[in-house]
């Protein structure tokens, strides 16, 4: 049985597509006359707050020692659990750590270790460049953590650290 | 002797009556109200150097010292008024003068009266600017090495030494703020109590070379036990990280050991870490053992025993409850019991009445003496031909292949497995050690005391009375057991001596057994 279509009757200047597309192609054309937003990565790089907060990096004294004492308070208060810290001491009988491991991949950037370190030795970076070939590389030791060059995150203004 | 008086006074509001004499400290303790001391220890003469426990005693001109001061009817005691909470901040500020901010690298970080209490009543910040004295750290001989800047003279550990050690050897050196805790010209702190001053120092001014730097002290795990390196029994915590244990210390027990613990039980810990162990059980098939599951090993144990003559070496480290299941099996096999002790000095503490360091370095000799074992030397002297020998616990030092010569199958149970002793033996049962099991040992003056597991154990080991009572099971001497209570309960209908005991009743502090041998022998 053949089926019955009721046709409505548009007028031609609503149903009409060329004043919708030249109204279109308006848009698109005022776009390349005006300021360029897309950030060219690799190339180029979006600038990130001096509060954020990356994958991990320890202080080194001038001597190039990790300033870290191994008081066990970033094992302690980390949330995520994914700090090894194994104290021992040096010649000089000074308490320093003999392991110490940030698991990046656990770790859930609080910046608690940060906030807590009495010695500011450990600090979270402001980065996000952190592709590995293996998950192992995830786990950051001591070595890695004091020879990554990266700016760190700042907690406060040091202009003004009460937040004034 | 007359009956003492009580006095009845009232300590920040709550009412509390106690023996005349007692001291406003002491009395507040009842009531929960703990005022905060440095010089004053309850096992120590009191000094009142500190300044520390000020309280404010109504109708009083002036703060009165807690510790030194006796209670008296109708007092009316505050210890968080607010001339009483001003006095100890200014005492605090005092104290913190000249104390390094070093928290983060002292190892009494966490366990700290000075930090509690200035966390609790101090200050938030310093006024005191000017540098800081310094002294450098001394070693003060045997375990203790002494940081002079973080001490706030109290003097525990002079009065230690003086009083309850009656060995001088600490005194206070210089005067006014060089003052320190120097020792006399030639002389350290070797005596075998000395280690007590790291416990008694409420800051981490005296620590123990031992512990230094590895761990902190929030990152320990702690379990109630009985220090298993003499007779004495002293009351100690088995302090563990990551399954280690890294140290012991004293438990309170006015009965036992006061406050108090010698260095050789104190740093006689390693061999409960020790890792070259049994771990699996151990079956020989064609002369040679093989790893079995515990439902092959325990029957194949069973079969060795049945119709045999067992010669049973206990090791006095063992637990009432295994020793009692021991004796099951003596009386099925008409065999006999032995062990063998370490013996060494005896090293009296003079100043608490009725404690030493023993003779019999080990924890549960009186135990097995009580239970029928006998101490011998020549613990394998005794086994006959053809008789089972069945070695439970044993550490073997000083033993080897020859002294086993003419004994029949083996049946080995316990951590400790030499190689000389695994290649005669039939059956391996391994267990847990002391630190990894719980039970009760009876202490020279027979009190039986509870210890509580520390630790894990490694690989398949059980505890011991967990298998000796398997493997009565699959003799058919009686039905399993599940916990060591039931086992100490079975123990407790069964002998006289233990009659009327339970792990409810003992507790932590422990229970003398029936006609216990009391006061000095």
């Amino acid at each position: 049985m053949a089926i019955k279509v009721k046709i409505v009757e548009r007028p031609v200047d609503e149903v009409s597509y060329i004043r919708s597309t030249m109204k279109g192609m308006a848009l698109t054309f005022k776009h390349i006359f005006k300021e360029k937003v897309t950030t060219q990565y690799p190339e180029e790089k979006a600038p990130i707050s001096p509060r954020w907060r990356g994958t991990h990096r320890m202080l080194t004294t001038e001597t190039g020692k990790a300033k870290c004492v191994a008081c066990g308070l970033c094992p302690t208060v980390c949330p995520a659990n994914c700090i090894k810290l194994v104290p021992g001491e040096d010649e000089q009988g000074n308490r320093y750590p003999l392991v110490f491991e940030i698991d990046e991949f656990r770790c859930i950037f609080c910046g608690y270790c940060q906030e807590v370190c009495p010695e500011e030795a450990i600090h979270v970076g402001r980065h996000y460049e952190n592709s590995e070939y293996s998950r192992a590389g995830f786990v950051y030791d001591l070595e890695r953590l004091t020879s990554q060059t990266h700016p760190v995150c700042e907690m406060w203004d040091p202009e003004d650290p009460k937040g004034e | 002797m007359a009956e003492t008086k009580m006095v009845s006074l009232t300590i920040e509001g709550r009412a509390v009556s106690v023996p005349e004499g007692t001291t406003i400290l002491e009395a507040a303790k009842q009531v929960g109200v703990l005022i905060p001391h440095y010089c004053y220890h309850p096992g120590l003469p009191v000094a009142g150097v500190c300044r520390m426990c000020l309280v404010e005693v109504e109708k009083a001109p002036k703060l009165a010292p807690s510790c030194a001061t006796t209670v008296a009817d109708g007092q009316v005691v505050h210890v968080h008024s607010d001339k009483s909470l001003d006095a100890r901040k200014g005492v605090l500020e005092m104290l913190l003068i000249n104390h390094p901010l070093d928290c983060p690298i002292c190892d009494q970080s966490g366990e700290c009266e000075l930090q509690d209490y200035t966390f609790q009543e101090g200050r938030n910040d310093s006024r005191y600017r000017e540098p800081k004295r310094f002294n450098p750290s001394e070693d003060f001989g045997g375990d203790i090495v002494y940081v002079p800047n973080r001490c706030i003279l109290c003097t525990r550990c002079v009065r230690f030494m003086d009083d309850v050690a009656h060995d001088t050897v600490l005194n206070v050196s210089e005067r006014g703020d060089r003052a320190v805790i120097g020792k006399f010209e030639g002389k350290d702190l070797t005596n075998v109590w000395a280690g007590n001053v790291v416990d008694l120092c409420p800051v981490g001014a005296l620590l123990s070379k031992d512990f230094l730097n590895k761990a902190r002290a929030w990152e320990l795990d702690r379990a109630a036990s009985i220090c298993p390196n003499c007779t004495q029994g002293c009351n100690v915590m088995i302090e563990t990280r990551e399954n280690q244990v890294v140290r012991m210390r004293p438990r309170p027990n006015e009965e036992v050991n006061a406050f108090f613990m010698c260095d050789y039980g104190r740093l006689n810990y390693r061999w409960m870490n020790e890792r070259q162990r049994a771990e699996t059980p151990l079956v020989k098939m064609n002369g040679k053992l093989v790893a079995a599951d515990w439902d092959v090993a325990v029957p194949a144990a069973a079969k060795l025993l049945t119709g045999n003559r067992a010669h049973i070496v206990a090791s006095p480290m063992l637990s009432n409850e295994s020793l009692y299941l021991l004796t099951q099996l003596i009386d099925t096999s008409k065999g006999a019991g032995v062990f063998r002790v370490a013996e060494g000095e005896e090293v009296p503490l003079p100043g608490v009445e009725d404690l030493a360091l023993r003779r019999d370095r080990a924890a549960n000799v009186y135990g097995a003496e009580m239970l029928g074992f006998k101490k011998t030397n020549d613990v394998f002297a005794g086994a006959g031909k053809g008789d089972v020998l069945v070695v439970v616990g044993e550490d073997f030092d000083g033993l080897d292949a020859s002294s086993i010569s003419n004994a029949g199958d083996v049946i080995l149970i316990g951590p400790a497995m030499p190689n000389w002793i695994a290649e005669k033996a039939a059956v391996v049962l391994p267990t847990t050690n002391f630190a990894e099991e719980e039970g009760t040992v009876t202490n020279l003056r027979g009190r039986v005391q509870r210890f509580s597991q520390a630790k894990a154990a490694p690989g398949l080991s059980r505890p011991t009375w967990l298998v000796l009572g398997d493997l009565l099971g699959a003799i058919g001497k009686q039905s399993q057991f599940f916990l060591p209570s039931d086992v100490f309960g079975k123990l407790a209908s069964s002998r006289e001596e233990f009659a009327g005991l339970s792990y409810d009743k003992l507790g932590f502090k422990g229970l003398p057994v029936l006609n216990a041998k009391a006061g000095a022998a």
